[in-house]
C-alpha cells in the first residue's frame, strides 16, 4: 500500500520548466537523503521524460509525489502530455528510434534509471509515464 | 495536500520546527496554558470570528476574497478551526503541515501579507479583549495572552515563509528561462583551448557553444579542446547529444575533444542512459585532460630538474 507524503505539481511550458521540474526532484532527493547515484538517475530521467512531454505534447504536467510503501520512501512522478502518443511502444522502449531527430534513448534510458516505469499511451490523446525510485538503504 | 509541499521547499522536519519553536519561545507550558484554555476559546469562539470577519468586509481591499456568502461560511468554518488549533495543546509536525494550509491558501487567491497581517493584529487585538473580561484572575489574561502571541507569531513565520517561497518558486522558474552563461574559451597553452561548461545546456545555449567551440579552434589553430562538464548539473541525452555533435564538428576540423569533468554519478547515469561517447577522449579530472591534451601536440609536463 502506497502512501502519498507530499505532492508537486509543475506544468511544463518551456524549456525553463524542465530545469525547474528535474530540480525540484533534485533537492527532494537530497533533503530525503537519497544516495548520489539515485539522485543523480531519478534528476536525469526526470529531465528526459519532461522533456520527452514538451517535445511530443507541447506541454504537459509533472506530478512529483513524496511516497512510502510503509518501509521505504520513494519519489515518484507522473508525467503526461495530451500530444499525439506512442504507436509502437515495445519499438520506442527498444531505444534508438526517435521522430525528434534526437537519439532517441530518452524512454529506454529512463526506464533503465529508475526501480519502476509504467507507460500508457493512446495514439491521438497522449502519453502518461510513471517512474518511481526508491531509496536504499 | 498541495500546501504540504512546503514542508519540503522550506525543510520544515522535526529539528527545524523545534529550533523554530525554541526561537519564538513557544514552551510546553505554554501549550499545556493554551490546552487549558480550550473551554473558554469555546466560549469566545463566535464573538471572536463574528468580529473578525466585521472587519475584514467592512475594507475595500479585504472585502472583495469573500464573493458570496457561501465563500463566507466556508472561511468562517475554516477560521473556526485555524482559533482551535491555537488550544489544542500542540505544536508538532502535523500542526505545522496544517499551519502551512494558511499562508499556501492566501497566496493562491492573491491575499497580499498586508492584509493577512493586519487581520491578524485584529485577531490578537479581539483574543485580548475577551480574555481581560473573561479571565479574572490576578495575571491569567496576560499569560494567556502572551501564549497565544508566540504561538500566532509562530504561525505568521509560517505564513510569511510559504508567501515567499511560492513566489520563489515563481522567480526561479523564470530565472532558469533566462539563465544564459557565456561560453569562455581558454587558451590553456600553443594549441591547447579549454571550455569550462558550467550550468545547464539548453538547446539556444548548445548552439552557442557549438558556434563558440568551432570559430575558436580555427583561430587557435588548436589541436585539442577540453571541454570540462564538472559544472554541468544534469548530463542526458540531449546534452550528451549536443556534445557528440560538437565533436564531430571539431573532428571535422582536424582537431579533437577531450571530455573531463565526469563524475562517478554522471558516468553511471551516461551508461545506464544507454549513452556511447567513446568518440570522445574521456578522463575523470581536468588535470589528467590538460596532461593528455598536452600529450597531442607533443608537449608534456614534466617536474623541474634541480
Amino acid at each position: 500500500m502506497i502512501q502519498v507524503a507530499a505532492t508537486h505539481r509543475l506544468s511544463i511550458d518551456c524549456e525553463g520548466d524542465i530545469i525547474a521540474v528535474r530540480r525540484r526532484v533534485r533537492d527532494i532527493a537530497e533533503l530525503r537523503k537519497f544516495d548520489s547515484f539515485a539522485t543523480a538517475a531519478i534528476t536525469t530521467a526526470s529531465s528526459e521524460l519532461a522533456r520527452n512531454a514538451l517535445v511530443h505534447g507541447g506541454k504537459g504536467v509533472a506530478l512529483i509525489e513524496e511516497v512510502t510503501d510503509g518501509s521505504r520512501l520513494g519519489i515518484r512522478i507522473v508525467f503526461e502530455d495530451e500530444g499525439p502518443g506512442i504507436e509502437d511502444i515495445p519499438r520506442v522502449l527498444a531505444g534508438g528510434y526517435t521522430t525528434a531527430r534526437s537519439m532517441g534513448l530518452g524512454l529506454s534510458g529512463s526506464k533503465r534509471l529508475v526501480d519502476e516505469f509504467a507507460l500508457e499511451s493512446t495514439p491521438g490523446s497522449g502519453t502518461k509515464v510513471t517512474v518511481t525510485k526508491w531509496r536504499r538503504f | 495536500m498541495d500546501h504540504r509541499k512546503y514542508m519540503t521547499i522550506l525543510k520544515l522536519d522535526e529539528a527545524a520546527i523545534a529550533s523554530r519553536r525554541a526561537f519564538f519561545a513557544v514552551s510546553d507550558e505554554d501549550l499545556a496554558r493554551l490546552a487549558s484554555l480550550r473551554p473558554l476559546a469555546e466560549k469566545i469562539i463566535d464573538a471572536i470570528v463574528e468580529d473578525f470577519y466585521a472587519l475584514l468586509l467592512s475594507h475595500p481591499d479585504t472585502r472583495k476574497f469573500f464573493a458570496d456568502e457561501a465563500t463566507i461560511r466556508r472561511v468562517k468554518r475554516t477560521q473556526r478551526e485555524y482559533f482551535m488549533g491555537l488550544f489544542a495543546g500542540r505544536c508538532d509536525l502535523a500542526y505545522v503541515e496544517d499551519r502551512l494550509r494558511v499562508g499556501a491558501m492566501h497566496e493562491r487567491i492573491g491575499l497580499a501579507p498586508t492584509w493577512y497581517l493586519g487581520a491578524y493584529r485584529q485577531y490578537l487585538e479581539l483574543i485580548r479583549q475577551h480574555f481581560d473580561a473573561q479571565l479574572t484572575e490576578q495575571g491569567a489574561a496576560r499569560d494567556g495572552f502572551l501564549s497565544v502571541q508566540r504561538l500566532v507569531f509562530f504561525d505568521v513565520a509560517l505564513a510569511i515563509d510559504t508567501y515567499i517561497a511560492a513566489n520563489l518558486e515563481a522567480l526561479g522558474r523564470h530565472q532558469a528561462a533566462v539563465r544564459e552563461l557565456s561560453t569562455p574559451v581558454i587558451r590553456v597553452h600553443d594549441r591547447v583551448l579549454l571550455l569550462p561548461l558550467v550550468g545547464t545546456v539548453d538547446s539556444h545555449r548548445a548552439q552557442q557553444i557549438m558556434e563558440s567551440v568551432l570559430t575558436h579552434v580555427v583561430e587557435a589553430q588548436a589541436r585539442c579542446i577540453i571541454i570540462d562538464i564538472a559544472g554541468v548539473p544534469v548530463v542526458d541525452t540531449r546534452v550528451a547529444d549536443h556534445l557528440l555533435k560538437t565533436a564531430a564538428a571539431v573532428r571535422l576540423l582536424g582537431a579533437q575533444v577531450v571530455l573531463t569533468g565526469i563524475t562517478a554519478q554522471v558516468a553511471r547515469t551516461m551508461v545506464q542512459l544507454g549513452l556511447d561517447v567513446s568518440s570522445m577522449h574521456t578522463v575523470s579530472r581536468l588535470s589528467e585532460g590538460i596532461e593528455l591534451a598536452l600529450g597531442m601536440i607533443g608537449k608534456a609536463i614534466t617536474a623541474k630538474s634541480k
